[in-house]
């Protein structure tokens, strides 16, 4: 849950998604669900030349299972309230968590 | 159940413990497709999903001569100030010193 | 995913499954699991070689786990674009 409550606090910022097989997306975050699936609004594929295959694509959702990596705006992320929340998150007892 | 290992105390019950004590300190990563991460960990969950501040990331690239058939190692390096890392690339989680 | 897809239900979309293959189609309906009914469906055929090819496959129902992406779909851009012209590789699958 801990990650998924993090991702809703970035809706509305800039990110870049990278899937498994090396395609990345950036876009505005509009949402994402429990699964870690995301939806981006604007997007534009980073390597268009490579990659035309999508130019008429505006928004999209992409499964979270393929996905490798979110380049996040790094100003809009609040690292001590993220470690904090890391902590909490282990310190629940085993029957509590996931 | 009531346990009451010598370890409870320090917090360690099982391996993911390990990785909470490295919040907020540079790990290494090893990830599938011969990609290595250095960064800082802000956050992790029990599916190793994890957030890392000023990210190296090392790519090792084969690339094989067409005519030669020879193997070429390549290495591609690249920085991310703030990187969502989904856990089940994950191979091993490490404290930078000894990696 | 499945709330996510509220929106394009009706609307021309774009699908990319995790074998690489690229659909575009009407979204007309959808599930729990993000197994979608795609109607006047075609499958587009990128190569390097010649231009996309768009081969129309008729009403197609995908299985939520083979997809990597759906898009909503610009008609006035995509319809804009020189298809015919574009000579590219396929995208890559996606290895889970």
């Amino acid at each position: 849950m801990l990650f998924y409550s993090f991702f809703k606090t970035l809706v509305g910022q800039p990110v870049t998604v990278e899937l498994k097989n090396d395609l990345a997306i950036t876009g505005v975050l509009v949402s994402v669900d429990q699964f870690l699936n995301i939806k981006l609004d604007n997007i534009k594929v980073v390597d268009e030349e490579r990659y035309p295959h999508m130019l008429a694509v505006k928004n999209c959702f992409i499964r979270g299972s393929v996905v490798r990596y979110v380049q996040l705006p790094a100003p809009s992320v609040d690292t001590a309230l993220l470690q904090d929340a890391a902590r909490r998150e282990r310190q629940q007892p085993a029957a509590a968590r996931r | 159940m009531d346990e009451h290992a010598p370890l409870e105390s320090a917090g360690i019950e099982e391996p993911l413990d390990l990785v909470r004590l490295s919040l907020d300190e540079r790990i290494y990563v090893k990830l599938r497709g011969d990609r290595e991460l250095r960064g800082k960990l802000h956050a992790y969950d029990g599916h190793l999903n994890m957030v890392l501040g000023d990210v190296e990331e090392t790519i090792t690239v084969v690339d094989v001569n067409d005519e030669t058939l020879e193997e070429v190692i390549r290495i591609v390096k690249r920085n991310c100030e703030m990187l969502f890392v989904r856990g089940d690339g994950v191979i091993l989680v490490s404290p930078p010193s000894r990696a | 995913m499945s709330d996510l897809l509220k929106e394009l239900v009706d609307k021309p979309v774009f699908v990319y499954l995790t074998d690489g293959r690229t659909l575009v189609g009407q979204l007309t309906g959808y599930d729990q699991a993000a197994n979608v009914i795609l109607s006047q469906t075609h499958e587009r055929i990128f190569s390097s070689s010649e231009g996309m090819k768009s081969v129309p496959i008729g009403v197609y129902v995908v299985r939520g786990e083979t997809i990597a992406l759906i898009g909503g779909l610009d008609e006035e851009l995509d319809e804009g674009a020189d298809w015919e012209n574009v000579r590219v590789e396929p995208l890559d699958p996606v290895f889970l």
